[in-house]
């Protein structure tokens, strides 16, 4: 999918354990916090009702702290209030994870903090303990697949061309959390580097399957990766291999170099906060193609005979375009449509 | 809308593949039955500690067609917190609770974790809940807002159809769509009809895999996986691993320019093997996608024997559309490891598809859809045997050793005896002829490319299911 300047929407999933989250209705900036809460460690379950001697359903009224509350040790979770009152406090610091339909009370210590991070300069729209949604206008350009975490950082461009591909010589510390364009293809080395320089993300037309599986593990695929605490943020823009990028989609990049920018990884885009005024949207739809083995996506430039049914090597009877990468099934072509 | 013709109703059937749509019928302004493989389903399996109950959930499974992306058993060693987190992150469409009366304690740990996980969540997981009243009802007081279906275990055949027709329900997304699965289930079921014998109907496309083994009768037992050799390739890769892919590809290829392919593959819909080495690279993964959904069925207590003792083999999808029928033909072979005699078939482009989707909706006529490829013969002799292949040319001896793979092709109807056998085998014409295999079971490939890919060259030579191009 190529460039295009719209309104866009982002949903965040959150965690187990939201503690804050954005209300609807707030503006919020890339890279704004949109929730936090706590990762808790091994809990212990807590005799609730049956303690205070109350019914699993009137646990609710003798509570005086609500589900999710944080406490100190000692703190008093449930008391009833009669002459000889009976109480559940709190056996360490730490959290009341879920309350049981039996009464029993899950409390859980607190082992770390996360925070989920907005990727679009927006408004909440939507906000509950399972995930916050943003709404906003931004350039956007779709990719195949992203890996990583969400990125935020300023566009720089890091090759001198669409065809180049990402020099690990090109990356250093002053590039630290910048989103990088890549070019045509970056391969695993630069990555590596720029991860290690504190680079935010990379986006490139291509990254080397086998590089994606030094970076993120064997268990990454063609639709992403298991999360990873660790690990790079990439953007393949059109494949995985080699390929060229079409100037349809490298040149925007050039009056978009120095603006803030996102990488959304599940949903595999790339936002840049620019007004749309900085450019026009390119008029021209490109066309790419895969290869014929299947190893690279390339740029589908110049003239194209009509197609026609023609005999492929591997004896597969297709319509077909002679093109100037050579003879093209159509189904290996693809046009690459705004979002 | 249908159109009456003197052989009967005909709709008019569109079927999908990975983007495009192939149309079936008389009418050109639109289509009565969509074919597709439907909405994936992400199904959350939460059992008991006896394996039985596992098995029986995986069953359901894979005969529904759903991707179980989480499972969790009540002897699992995991904390509250931990359950809770996996749950949350496995966002399942659909739970199947299988349990036995002693699991209760365990059970209501791992519903109350569930309740704990889908808090906030807009639209609630389907929760089905195989296990007795009793912790039916505890069940539902845990999991109280959330609504629960009760269904009885899925241990017994039934119960089983009805845990599949439900997850079915949930992954079809209008009421004209036939899932294909359901499609290949029916075709299977009229063919075995048609011809009176167990007939196997084995579909491989780009995102799903599909074995459907029928009895006249009109029994099926039938496995499904998200496993395929399009958009779906690299999740075969995935689950089988890249060195199981590339073992099936002929001719010397590095791993990682293999991956390369497989992810291209995999998010490109619909793409075209241009070169031998993409479509051998398709039939590997054929091939994986078939022998995993078969593991898999292992795995879930079902016998896989009588899918390899069918009689009667129909190939389709993809794998019934490689240009050459001997491609067809080697890779079912290869991929199932049939026993005995079998007759391998393919359908028509779609055809049988097609039928399948009006059989399940009670219009049953898969005439006329396939094609007869090949009688293909599985033998371990003790000592070279004699072969004798009589067709309308007159008879063909040929001597069969062990490790044996060869095709004896026949110009119409056929008979076949072996040496020191009271057995013949009898069959009309079919495209290909005799392929005899004593390569052995269960079928190994040399770990060295030195020793595997000339294996691979002669197998695929024997049957001429590859260019010379393609192997060098």
């Amino acid at each position: 999918m190529t460039w295009r300047f719209a309104d866009q929407r982002v949903s965040h999933p959150l965690p187990l354990g939201v503690a804050q989250r954005a209300p609807v209705g707030q503006a919020v900036r890339a890279g704004d916090v949109l929730a936090s809460g706590t990762r808790y460690g091994e809990p212990v379950r807590l005799a609730g009702a049956r303690r205070l001697g109350v019914t699993p359903d009137d646990l609710p009224q003798v509570m005086r702290v609500p589900p999710g509350a944080e406490l100190e040790r000692g703190a008093i979770i449930a008391r009833t209030g009669r002459r000889f009152a009976r109480a559940v406090s709190a056996p360490f610091d730490g959290r009341i994870v879920h309350v049981r339909a039996s009464g029993d009370i899950e409390f859980a210590p607190v082992v770390d903090r996360w925070s989920v991070r907005a990727t679009l300069d927006g408004v909440v729209t939507e906000s509950s303990d399972w995930a916050v949604t943003v709404e906003g206008a931004a350039w956007c350009i779709q990719g195949v697949v992203a890996y990583g975490p969400d990125a935020v950082g300023d566009l720089t461009l890091a090759v001198d061309g669409r065809t180049e591909e990402l020099a690990p010589s090109r990356i250093d510390v002053r590039l630290r959390d910048r989103i990088l364009i890549g070019g045509g293809r970056s391969a695993a080395e630069a990555i590596a580097r720029a991860h290690a320089c504190g680079v935010a993300g990379v986006v490139a037309g291509a990254v080397p399957a086998a590089g994606l599986r030094t970076l993120f593990g064997d268990e990454v695929s063609a639709r992403g990766a298991p999360d990873g605490s660790d690990t790079p943020t990439v953007l393949c823009l059109l494949g995985f291999g080699t390929s060229q990028l079409p100037a349809e989609v490298f040149m925007p990049f050039v009056p978009l170099i120095g603006a803030r920018a996102a990488i959304h990884s599940a949903s595999a885009r790339l936002f840049v906060f620019a007004s749309s005024g900085v450019m026009t949207a390119p008029t021209m739809v490109p066309t790419i193609a895969l290869a014929p083995d299947w190893g690279a996506v390339m740029p589908l430039e110049g003239a194209a005979a009509p197609a026609r049914e023609v005999v492929l090597a591997s004896e597969v009877v297709s319509a077909a375009l002679e093109t100037t990468l050579g003879t093209v099934p159509t189904g290996n072509l693809r046009t690459l449509d705004p979002v | 809308m249908t159109v009456a013709t003197a052989t009967g109703l005909l709709a008019t059937v569109d079927v999908a593949h990975e983007t495009s749509a192939n149309r079936i019928g008389p009418r050109t302004d639109g289509a009565d039955l969509r074919v597709t493989t439907g909405t994936p389903l992400r199904l959350a399996i939460l059992v008991g500690r006896e394996p039985a109950n596992l098995a029986a959930a995986r069953a359901a499974a894979l005969g529904a067609c759903a991707d179980i992306v989480l499972t969790l058993a009540t002897n699992d060693r995991q904390s509250f917190v931990d359950r809770a987190s996996l749950l949350r992150g496995a966002d399942p469409d659909a739970v199947l609770v299988v349990a036995s009366a002693r699991d209760q304690k365990g059970v209501l740990d791992l519903v109350e974790a569930l309740r704990c996980a889908m808090a906030g969540r807009p639209r609630q997981p389907a929760l089905l809940i195989a296990a007795d009243e009793r912790m039916r009802a505890q069940v539902a007081l845990a999991l109280a807002p959330l609504v629960i279906e009760a269904i009885p275990g899925p241990a017994a055949a039934l119960a089983r159809d009805a845990i599949v027709s439900r997850l079915r329900g949930m992954r079809r997304p209008a009421s004209d769509v036939v899932l294909r699965d359901e499609a290949v289930e029916a075709a299977a079921r009229a063919l075995a009809s048609a011809d009176g014998r167990e007939t196997l109907v084995l579909d491989v496309n780009g995102a799903s895999t599909s074995l459907a083994l029928a009895n006249p009768a009109g029994a099926v037992i039938a496995l499904h996986s998200h496993l395929g050799a399009g958009m779906n390739a690299d999740r075969v890769v995935a689950r089988a691993g890249l060195e199981r892919v590339r073992r099936w590809v002929p001719r010397a290829v590095d791993a990682p320019a293999l991956l390369e392919r497989v992810f291209n593959r995999a998010r490109w819909p619909d793409a075209v093997p241009a070169t031998t080495l993409t479509l051998a690279l398709e039939m590997a993964l054929a091939r994986e996608a078939v022998a995993h959904t078969l593991r898999d069925a292992e795995r879930s207590g079902i016998s896989v024997a009588p899918f390899r003792d069918a009689g009667a083999i129909v190939c389709t999808g993809r794998l019934a559309r490689f240009p050459r029928a001997s491609q067809t033909a080697i890779v079912a072979i290869d991929a199932l490891e049939p026993s005995g005699v079998a007759r391998i078939s393919r359908e028509k482009p779609d055809a049988l598809i097609a039928a399948g989707a009006m059989g399940s909706r009670g219009i049953p006529d898969a005439a006329n859809t396939i094609e007869p490829l090949a009688i293909v013969m599985t033998q371990w002799p003790k000592r070279p045997t004699l072969v004798t292949v009589t067709d309308e040319g007159g008879p063909v001896e040929q001597r069969v050793a062990r490790g044996a793979f060869l095709l004896i092709p026949t110009n119409g109807r056929v008979e076949v005896r072996v040496a020191g056998s009271p057995e013949r085998v009898v069959a009309d014409s079919v495209a290909l002829g005799v392929i005899v295999d004593a390569r052995g079971r269960p079928l190994e490939l040399p770990q060295r490319d030195a020793e595997r890919l000339p294996a691979l060259a002669r197998w695929h030579n024997a049957l001429t299911a590859l260019s010379a191009e393609g192997l060098t």
